[in-house]
């Protein structure tokens, strides 16, 4: 035990150098930068827009929809003169808007006649983010709200006595979802969303862990024979297995690092675009009904909830180590490590493609027990076991990649242990005899 | 210079490596005596880093004995490794580690007590000759410094038998000298010392025995003063050239 700590000292001590803590920060400080500037960006827009309005009618429905406008969150700013292909550029930097609506004449008499109206507006777009174009995204919103006050006042002179929402909306849907013993009243694409979102940044954090801690370890194997230390190494009073697991250990602990760095900066970044989404109090209050809804749901991670989803994590990368550090035992040099380490990234892209876009059960049998043989897939497919309760997928998982883990580190010991690690190199890029 | 007497510190017996159809070791006998310095000389190719490697339990024997002070290599090789040091011909350091730090872990590996580690430290300092420059990283050293702090290292451990692979290859003439001194001194200090070269100048200084190997063979073995009187040579080039010509003449 004592040595294996020498050794796991001397591993860390070799790893943690300036060239691979640097990234760490650099992520961190990268993804918390952008989701400031996100943040920032949403809160900026969250004041009233200016919105070009072109009243070429005058009545008292125009001045409806103007006011209605007004409720929006948007500023409606009166412009003269016809609206035309040429002049709509001028009018909208005019008003300082990028939307134009043009209220036409006849608007009114028509409406009060019976005859419904259509509303011309002109977009400016010259970009095509998320957040860059709050203006488009709350436009839509706003027409909804300009449609209904509208409605209500012909209804309130139409229909006198009956109250405006019944002619309006006179059938709105009250949704409830079932999630195993679990239910709530939610908008079902509410709660497919919040998981969605919840669970798509834990596959790219365990992708990103599992190839690093890979060849981190592929290197740590190929640098002793680069640097020619390893036949010094093998001939010192410490057994392999101390070898090949202080390596290991100290690739894992610098993976989980670097594991560490991704979630804080993804977090960061995520609550940046959340801020910055949701921008108006209106916004929040409506996240924190969902959340409610998701807690009653179960759909939430407890503590213990976590600790599989680590262990899951963990097991993957042990096994990834394991495959890993016999590459590394084969690889020449640094350089060759990467054309090395390319079957075990096609084994993790696999089901980190397949569980990002799709539920393995849709899969025809033969391609399902194919995927779910790769031990990595359980990493990728335990974040939404959790969430529907299949614990037992979960601990089968864990079960499964340890026994993998044991193979191969059984492997790993053996070659450590005979000539073949002295001996063996696949010279990649030059023939054979 | 160290007479072999008793029981040997490292005795050979019908040593071979095969590599697949390739026999590169082909049953060879040898012993060395406590505080001698016994080399094996030969060609590129004759089998002298792998009869080493073998000795150093890193590789291990198609067949043979190899026993290091009552400890066998194959059946043991955990336990000799506690009393030989090798130091391999192309070694490198940990680059990322200073030169110092390198020193300790070596000696937190062998030892289990802090004070005989401390004291293994304090003579790789010393053997280095380094002073200041041990507090430097090893990607800064030169492949002379590196070379000194390596056999530092072999021999700080104190080891019944150092295993040393061309310990001054790629030394210039001043740091070679330095360390040929370097371990004759330990030698007389009690360490056996195995040790291949092509230089046959610096096995006839430093050597009390030699063995001549090709092809897995060894054709020769005595004092230098020995063989130069069976081969009627003036050197061991000479002898060597002999030992070459006589081998082709069986072989032809």
């Amino acid at each position: 035990m004592r040595r294996f700590l020498v050794m796991l000292k001397k591993e860390l001590a070799e790893l943690l150098t300036l060239q691979i803590l640097l990234p760490f920060v650099v992520v961190i400080v990268m993804f918390v930068a952008l989701g400031q500037t996100i943040s920032s960006l949403g809160a900026d827009d969250a004041g009233a827009s200016p919105l070009a309005v072109a009243d070429r009618d005058g009545g008292p429905y125009a001045q409806v929809v103007v006011a209605a406008l007004g409720q929006t969150g948007f500023e409606p700013v009166m412009v003269e003169g016809d609206v035309t292909e040429e002049s709509v550029r001028g009018l909208l930097d005019e008003a300082d808007a990028n939307i134009l609506i043009e209220i036409p004449e006849g608007f009114s008499d028509s409406l009060a006649a019976g005859t419904p109206q259509q509303l011309p507006s002109w977009t400016r777009v010259s970009n095509f983010s998320f957040i860059g174009n709050n203006d488009i995204s709350s436009f839509g919103g706003a027409m909804a709200v300009v449609n209904s006050t509208v409605a209500a006042s012909i209804a309130a002179e139409a229909a006198p006595g009956v109250p405006a929402v019944v002619l309006q909306q006179p059938v709105s849907p009250a949704e409830h979802v079932i999630i195993g013993e679990n239910s709530a009243e939610t908008p079902v694409m509410a709660v497919m969303s919040f998981v969605s979102q919840q669970t798509t940044f834990i596959p790219v954090v365990l992708f990103v862990v599992i190839i690093f801690a890979s060849q981190m370890i592929a290197v740590a194997i190929a640098t002793e024979k680069e640097n020619k230390t390893l036949e010094t190494l093998l001939s010192y009073p410490v057994s392999r297995a101390s070898i090949v697991t202080s390596k290991m250990v100290a690739a894992g602990l610098v993976a989980l690092l670097s594991a560490g760095a991704y979630m804080i900066g993804m977090q960061q970044y995520m609550s940046g675009i959340e801020t910055g989404l949701a921008g108006d109090s209106a916004g929040s209050r409506a996240a924190a009904a969902t959340e409610a809804a998701m807690q009653q749901l179960g759909l939430t991670l407890s503590p213990a909830d976590y600790a599989m989803l680590g262990l899951t994590l963990f097991a993957g990368i042990l096994v990834a180590l394991s495959i890993s550090i016999i590459l590394g035992a084969f690889a020449e040099n640094v350089k060759s490590v990467q054309a090395l380490l390319t079957p075990l990234m096609v084994l993790m892209l696999i089901p980190y493609f397949l569980t990002l876009f799709l539920d393995l059960s849709v899969l025809p049998d033969a391609v399902r027990i194919a995927v779910m043989a790769i031990p990595f897939t359980y990493p990728f497919i335990t974040g939404p076991n959790l969430f529907l309760g299949n614990y037992g997928v979960v601990w089968w998982g864990i079960g499964y990649q340890l026994v993998w883990f044991a193979v191969f580190v059984t492997i790993a010991a053996r070659v450590f242990s005979s000539d073949r690690i002295l001996t063996m190199k696949l010279s990649l890029g030059k023939k054979r005899r | 210079m160290a007479t072999g007497t008793g029981a040997p510190a490292l005795r050979v017996r019908g040593l071979t490596k095969n590599y697949g159809d390739l026999k590169a070791v082909r049953g060879i006998d040898f012993d060395v005596a406590p505080g001698e310095i016994f080399a094996l000389i030969g060609p590129n190719g004759a089998g002298k880093t792998t009869t080493l490697r073998m000795v150093a339990t890193i590789l291990r024997p198609t067949s043979g004995e190899i026993v290091a002070d009552g400890f066998d290599a194959v059946k043991e090789p955990a336990r000799m490794r506690r009393i030989i040091s090798y130091l391999p011909e192309e070694a490198g350091a940990y680059k990322n580690l200073r030169a110092i730090n390198y020193l300790k872990f070596v000696a937190d590996i062998f030892f289990d007590d802090r004070e005989r580690a401390a004291r293994a430290v304090e003579v790789g300092r010393e053997v280095s000759g380094l002073g200041d420059r041990l507090h430097d990283k090893l990607g800064s050293y030169s492949k002379g410094m590196t070379r000194k702090l390596l056999l530092a290292r072999t021999v700080m451990t104190e080891p019944k038998l150092a295993i040393l692979d061309e310990p001054t290859s790629g030394l210039d003439v001043i740091n070679a000298l330095e360390l040929r001194e370097r371990i004759k001194k330990l030698a007389a200090g009690g360490m056996s010392v195995l040790l291949s070269s092509h230089n046959m100048l610096e096995i006839e200084f430093l050597s009390d025995r030699v063995s001549m190997i090709a092809d897995g063979v060894i054709h020769a073995t005595g004092t230098p003063a020995e063989l130069k009187g069976r081969y009627d040579a003036e050197n061991l080039e000479q002898v060597f050239a002999r030992v070459v010509a006589d081998r082709k003449a069986v072989t032809a």
